[in-house]
C-alpha cells in the first residue's frame, strides 16, 4: 500500500507527461472490468458479487472458503477505481467522507472497526484530501462465536457508503453478501487469503515510541524521538479533522530530534491529552508508515481556535501574481521576440560586428544605393537561417524530450571554448592583425565583389553566433512560450526574433538618409574599428571564465591552447601569402595546428564532476529547500542564472551584489537559493518550464509562508526593484500591512 | 565590457518598463474568527456588483454553494437549507449564496440560471455572488459546499466551518443534526460569545479555478 502510495504521488507528478500512457492504462482497464462484468455469477464464494459504477468496482473478500467456530479472521471491502477518482481515509483532509462499513451478523459474531491503509495526500489544489486511488483493500477482522454449528451457513451482510471523488464527488454505496459454510475446521482461501495478507501487512506499524505534541508559536510541532535516523519524507497524517491544515506542507522541526512542524488548523480543536494518526516516510528509499498516538502539550487540551488568536494563513490564501510568459498570447509572443530581438543588437559581443557592418554601408553609400540594399538583404538571410538552424536544433532536442532552452548551446563546454576563439579572431580582425579580405565582417575592399555578397550574408551568421551568449530581456518569456508550443508557432516566434535582430542594419541599408547620419569616413573609422575588438575580446576572456566554471582548470588550458592555435593559424596563413609552395606548406600546417588544437580542446573540455560555483551565504536552489525556509517563515529569493548568461550576470553586478541589497535580504531574513544552469540540470530545466521559462534568467520571490506562491520579478533588475519584492515577501510592504487582518 | 553591460541594461530598462508586470500588491487576506472578514467584491446573479461592506451593520451569512454536490443537495432536497434562509431573514440577517465553481466546472452557473435554481427550490438567499475565478473562495479559504460564514454587524467573522455536526451526505444524517448555524445566531441573539465558532466543513471540495 505504502509502495503504492510513492508511486501514486509520481503518477501525479508525471501526469502530464503520461496522459498517453494513463489512456491505455484506462483503456486496459476498462476491457479488464467489461471481461469481468462478462462473467456474472462465477465470483467465487470468498468474494461477494461485485458493486460497479463507473468509478469503483467494489467487492467483499473474505480469507475464508469456510470458517470454523470461535475463530477469527479478515474480511476486506475492495475498491477498485477508476483513473483519478478516489476514496477517502478515516480523516477526509479538506473535504470528502471516509467509507463506512454497517453489517449485519449472524447472532454473536462480531467484526470489528476498518483496518486502515495509509492515506496518501491527494491534491486538489489548494486543497488537500487524504484517501486512495488505484486499488485499496479494507482489512475487517470477524469473529465467529464460538456456538456456531458446522453445517450452518454464517452469512455476512456489509452495506457500506463510501464518497468517491475525481473534482466532482459522488456518494455511492452498495451491499455485499457472503454466505460462507461453517465446518469443524476453518479453510482459508488461498489466493484471497494473500490479498489480505498482502494488505494487512502493509498496515501502518505501531510506532513504539509516543510523538509530543506541543504549541510551536502559532503553529506545533511534533516531537518524534524514536523516529529511525536518516527518515525523508515526513508526513503526519491526523484522525481528527481539527487539528491541522491539511494542505499545509510539513517541515521538519528545526532544533534537537526528529519532528515535524504542523499548522493548526483553523477549526483547530483538542479535547484530550493524547492524539494519534498515520506517520509516512521513506526511509533507505523504502515508503514506511507508522500509527502514532502522540501526547499532547497540556496547554494546548481544550483549546479551541480562539478569537483573535494570529492562526497562521490557510492553504487557501495565496497572493496572485500573473506568471509572466506562461500565459503569453501569440501576438504577445511575437511581440516580444522581435523587441528581444531589437535589444539584441544592443550586446556588447554583438554591437561591435553590426557596427562595422553599418560602417562598411557609410563607405559604399557612396557607390550605389542598391549595392547597399543588396547587403542589408543578403546580412537579413544570413540571419534567418542561422536562427531557423538554431530554432529547428532547439525544437528538435525538445521533440527528443531532452529538456532544453535557449542558451543550451552554451552548455558544451567545446562550444563555449569555440565561441570564443571565434571572439578572439574577430577582435584580431578588427585590430588590424590580420584580413580576410572582408569575408567575415565585411570591411575592406571588394564589398561589391562576391566576396562582399558572401561576406555580407556571413556577418548574419556571425551576428547571431556571437548573440547566442546574449538573452536580451523579453526574450526570455517569448522563448519559454515557444519552446512549449508546436513546431510552426515556435518557428515564428523565433522568425521574429530573427526580424527584430536584422531589422536596424536592414533599415540602414535602405534608408541612406540614416547613413549620412553618420561622420563622413576617415580616420576615425580606423580607430573606433580597432576600439571595437576589445569589447570583444572582454567577451572572450568571459567565455574562458564560463569555461573554467564548467570544467575546471583543464577548461582554461583547452581554451588558451585554442586560442593560441587559432591566432598562430591566421598568422599562417597570411605570412604564407605568395608562392604556391609556401602555400601549401603553410596550409598543412594550418591544418595540423588546428587539428591537434581542436583533439585537446575537446579532450580536455570534460565537465568535472563537481565544479559548480558556490558562493558564501548563497546556497544551492532545491524545491525542497525554498519549500523548508518557506516553512521556517522566512521569504526565499531564487536566482536562476548560469554562467554564460550575461543578463544573469548583469543583474548580480548592478543588483544582487549590491550592498543595500546584501543589507535588506539580511535585515528580512531572505533566503537567497541560486540555481545554476551553467550545465545541464533537468530539475532546474523542469522548473523553468514551470514557470513558462526555456531559459534563464529567472527571479522568483516566495513569500516566508508554507505554499505561498512566488512573485516573479522581471528580467533586468534594480537594487530597489529587487528590496521592494523582497519587503512583499517579508509581509513588510505597506499596502499589505495595512490590510492584512 | 563592464560599462558596455551597464548601457546595455539601461537600455533595457527602457524596453522592461513598457513590460513590467504589474505585479498587484493583492493583500493576503485569510478568515479568522475574532477578526475582520475578508473584503471582497463580486459580481451577483442580477449583475450587480456586491461588496461586503455595503452590508455594514447586519449581520451577514456566507453558504458556499454547488447545486449538484450532493451534500448541497442533502439540504436543499429536504427543505432544511431553504428554511433555515427564510428563518434567517426574518432576524434581518443577509443571506448570500457563493458560488465559486469556474466555468466548465461542477457547479458553474450564470445569473439566469442561478436564479431559476432559487425559484425551483424555493429558497431564499438575499443574494447570490459569482465567483467563477474562485477569488471570494480564495479569500475565505472556503474549502467544501456547503462551507458557511458568519459576518457580525461590525464585519467581523464569527463564526466558520460546517453548517450541521453530521457530515454524511445521507439525508437520514439530518435526523437530529444540530445546526451550528442556528446555535451561534442564537448565542450572538444574546450577546453571548459563539461557543462554537470554528468547526470543520464537510461536504464536496470547492471546485476552484486555476490560479492566474
Amino acid at each position: 500500500m505504502i509502495r503504492h502510495a510513492s508511486e501514486t504521488m509520481m503518477r501525479q507528478r508525471d501526469r502530464r507527461e503520461g496522459r498517453k500512457t494513463g489512456a491505455a492504462r484506462r483503456l486496459l482497464g476498462g476491457a479488464l472490468l467489461a471481461l469481468g462484468l462478462a462473467l456474472p455469477g462465477v465470483a467465487l464464494a470468498a468474494e461477494s458479487a461485485p458493486v460497479t459504477s463507473p468509478r469503483v468496482t467494489a467487492t467483499l473478500l473474505s480469507g475464508r472458503d469456510t470458517v470454523a467456530p470461535g475463530e477469527r479472521f479478515h474480511v476486506a471491502l475492495v475498491q477498485k477505481l477508476a483513473p483519478h477518482w478516489h476514496t477517502y481515509w478515516l480523516n477526509p483532509g479538506d473535504s470528502g467522507e471516509p467509507t463506512q462499513i454497517h453489517w449485519t451478523l449472524p447472532e454473536g459474531a462480531k467484526a470489528g472497526e476498518i483496518a486502515w491503509p495509509a492515506p496518501r495526500a491527494i491534491r486538489v489544489d489548494p486543497l488537500v484530501n487524504f484517501g486512495f486511488e488505484g486499488q485499496v483493500l479494507l482489512p475487517v477482522e470477524i469473529a465467529v462465536p464460538a456456538d456456531a454449528k458446522p453445517g450452518e451457513t454464517f452469512s455476512l451482510k456489509a452495506e457500506a457508503t463510501w464518497l468517491v471523488c475525481e473534482k466532482i464527488c459522488i456518494p455511492e454505496d452498495g451491499t455485499f453478501t457472503l454466505d460462507l459454510p461453517v465446518g469443524p475446521a476453518g479453510v482459508t482461501d488461498e489466493a484471497a487469503q494473500q490479498r489480505i495478507d498482502a494488505a494487512l501487512a502493509a498496515l501502518p506499524k505501531p510506532a513504539g515510541f509516543r510523538g509530543r505534541l506541543a504549541a510551536d508559536g502559532d503553529r506545533l510541532a511534533l516531537a518524534l524521538p524514536g523516529l529511525p535516523a536518516g527518515s525523508t519524507d515526513l508526513r503526519f497524517f491526523p484522525v481528527s479533522d481539527t487539528l491541522i491544515e491539511h494542505a499545509a506542507d510539513q517541515p521538519a522541526k528545526p532544533g534537537d530530534g526528529p519532528g515535524v512542524i504542523l499548522t493548526r488548523s483553523s477549526a483547530f480543536k483538542l479535547d484530550q491529552p493524547e492524539i494519534s494518526g498515520v506517520l509516512t516516510f521513506r526511509e533507505g528509499g523504502e515508503m514506511r508508515a507508522l500509527t502514532l498516538v502522540a501526547d499532547a502539550d497540556p496547554a494546548l487540551v481544550g483549546k479551541a481556535a480562539e478569537a483573535g488568536a494570529p492562526a497562521a494563513s490557510p492553504p487557501a490564501a495565496r497572493i496572485p501574481v500573473p506568471a509572466e510568459g506562461a500565459d503569453l498570447t501569440l501576438l504577445a509572443a511575437l511581440a516580444f521576440a522581435f523587441a528581444g530581438g531589437l535589444i539584441l543588437n544592443l550586446m556588447p559581443c554583438v554591437l561591435p560586428v553590426l557596427f562595422i557592418k553599418a560602417l562598411g554601408f557609410a563607405q559604399t553609400a557612396h557607390r550605389s544605393r542598391a549595392e547597399t540594399r543588396e547587403q542589408g538583404l543578403l546580412f537579413l538571410c544570413g540571419v534567418l537561417l542561422t536562427f531557423l538552424v538554431l530554432a529547428g536544433a532547439v525544437i528538435a532536442l525538445g521533440a527528443l524530450g531532452s529538456s532544453v532552452g535557449w542558451g543550451f548551446q552554451l552548455q558544451s563546454p567545446p562550444l563555449v571554448i569555440a565561441l570564443a576563439v571565434v571572439m578572439v579572431l574577430i577582435g584580431l580582425n578588427l585590430i588590424g592583425a590580420f584580413e580576410i579580405g572582408g569575408a567575415v565582417v565585411g570591411v575592406g575592399d571588394g564589398l561589391a565583389s562576391r566576396g562582399g555578397r558572401l561576406g555580407a550574408f556571413m556577418t548574419g551568421v556571425l551576428a547571431v553566433i556571437v548573440a547566442t551568449p546574449c538573452t536580451a530581456p523579453f526574450m526570455g518569456a517569448a522563448m519559454g512560450y515557444a519552446v512549449t508550443q508546436p513546431p510552426a508557432v515556435a518557428l515564428s516566434v523565433f522568425m521574429a526574433l530573427a526580424l527584430g535582430f536584422a531589422l536596424p542594419v536592414v533599415a540602414l541599408s535602405f534608408a541612406p538618409g540614416l547613413l549620412r547620419l553618420l561622420p563622413k569616413p576617415g580616420r576615425w573609422m580606423l580607430v573606433l574599428k580597432q576600439a571595437f575588438a576589445f569589447p570583444m575580446f572582454a567577451t572572450a576572456i568571459w567565455l574562458i571564465w564560463v569555461a573554467s566554471v564548467q570544467t575546471g582548470p583543464q577548461g582554461v588550458l583547452a581554451a588558451l591552447v585554442a586560442v593560441l592555435a587559432a591566432g598562430f593559424v591566421v598568422w599562417l596563413v597570411g605570412v604564407t601569402r605568395g608562392g604556391l609552395a609556401r602555400r601549401a606548406f603553410g596550409t598543412v600546417l594550418a591544418a595540423l595546428v588546428a587539428l591537434g588544437a581542436g583533439w585537446f580542446t575537446v579532450e580536455n573540455a570534460v565537465p568535472g564532476a563537481d565544479t559548480q560555483a558556490r558562493a558564501g551565504d548563497v546556497q544551492p536552489w532545491s524545491p525542497e529547500r525554498v519549500a523548508a525556509l518557506q516553512a521556517e517563515g522566512k521569504p526565499v529569493f531564487v536566482n536562476f542564472t548560469a554562467a554564460w548568461c550575461i543578463t544573469c550576470l548583469a543583474n548580480e553586478r548592478v543588483a544582487l551584489s549590491r550592498q543595500e541589497v546584501k543589507e535588506a535580504f539580511a535585515e528580512l531574513g531572505v533566503g537567497y537559493l541560486k540555481a545554476d544552469w551553467t550545465n545541464r540540470d533537468q530539475r532546474i530545466a523542469q522548473a523553468l518550464a514551470e514557470q513558462g521559462r526555456a531559459g534563464v534568467p529567472l527571479y522568483l520571490f516566495y513569500p516566508g509562508r508554507r505554499d505561498g506562491q512566488a512573485e516573479i520579478l522581471p528580467q533586468l533588475l534594480t537594487p530597489d526593484m529587487v528590496i521592494a519584492a523582497a519587503r512583499r515577501a517579508a509581509g513588510r510592504d505597506a499596502k499589505t500591512a495595512a490590510n492584512a487582518p | 565590457m563592464e560599462s558596455l553591460t551597464r548601457q546595455t541594461f539601461i537600455a533595457g530598462l527602457a524596453w522592461a518598463g513598457l513590460s513590467l508586470t504589474t505585479v498587484a500588491a493583492f493583500a493576503e487576506s485569510a478568515a479568522h474568527v475574532g477578526q475582520p472578514a475578508p473584503a471582497f467584491q463580486a459580481v451577483d446573479a442580477d449583475g450587480r456588483t456586491r461588496s461586503l461592506s455595503e452590508f455594514a451593520g447586519k449581520t451577514v451569512i456566507l453558504e458556499w454553494t454547488n447545486h449538484e454536490c450532493p451534500y448541497v443537495r442533502k439540504h436543499y432536497n429536504s427543505a432544511t437549507m431553504q428554511t433555515l434562509q427564510k428563518d434567517m431573514a426574518k432576524d434581518g440577517i443577509v443571506w448570500l449564496s457563493v458560488i465559486s465553481s469556474p466555468p466548465g466546472e461542477q457547479g458553474y452557473v450564470e445569473g439566469l440560471k442561478a436564479k431559476e435554481l432559487t425559484v425551483q427550490r424555493d429558497a431564499a438567499p438575499a443574494g447570490i455572488l459569482l465567483d467563477p475565478n474562485s477569488k471570494v473562495a480564495r479569500a475565505y479559504g472556503a474549502q467544501t459546499t456547503p462551507h458557511m460564514y458568519i459576518i457580525d454587524p461590525k464585519g467581523t467573522l464569527a463564526y466558520m466551518g460546517a453548517i450541521d455536526d453530521k457530515p454524511s451526505a445521507s439525508p437520514s444524517s439530518l435526523n437530529g443534526a444540530k445546526s451550528y448555524i442556528r446555535q451561534a445566531v442564537a448565542e450572538m441573539k444574546a450577546g453571548k460569545p459563539v461557543s462554537e465558532a470554528s468547526t470543520k466543513s464537510y461536504g464536496c471540495a470547492v471546485k476552484y479555478a486555476p490560479q492566474s
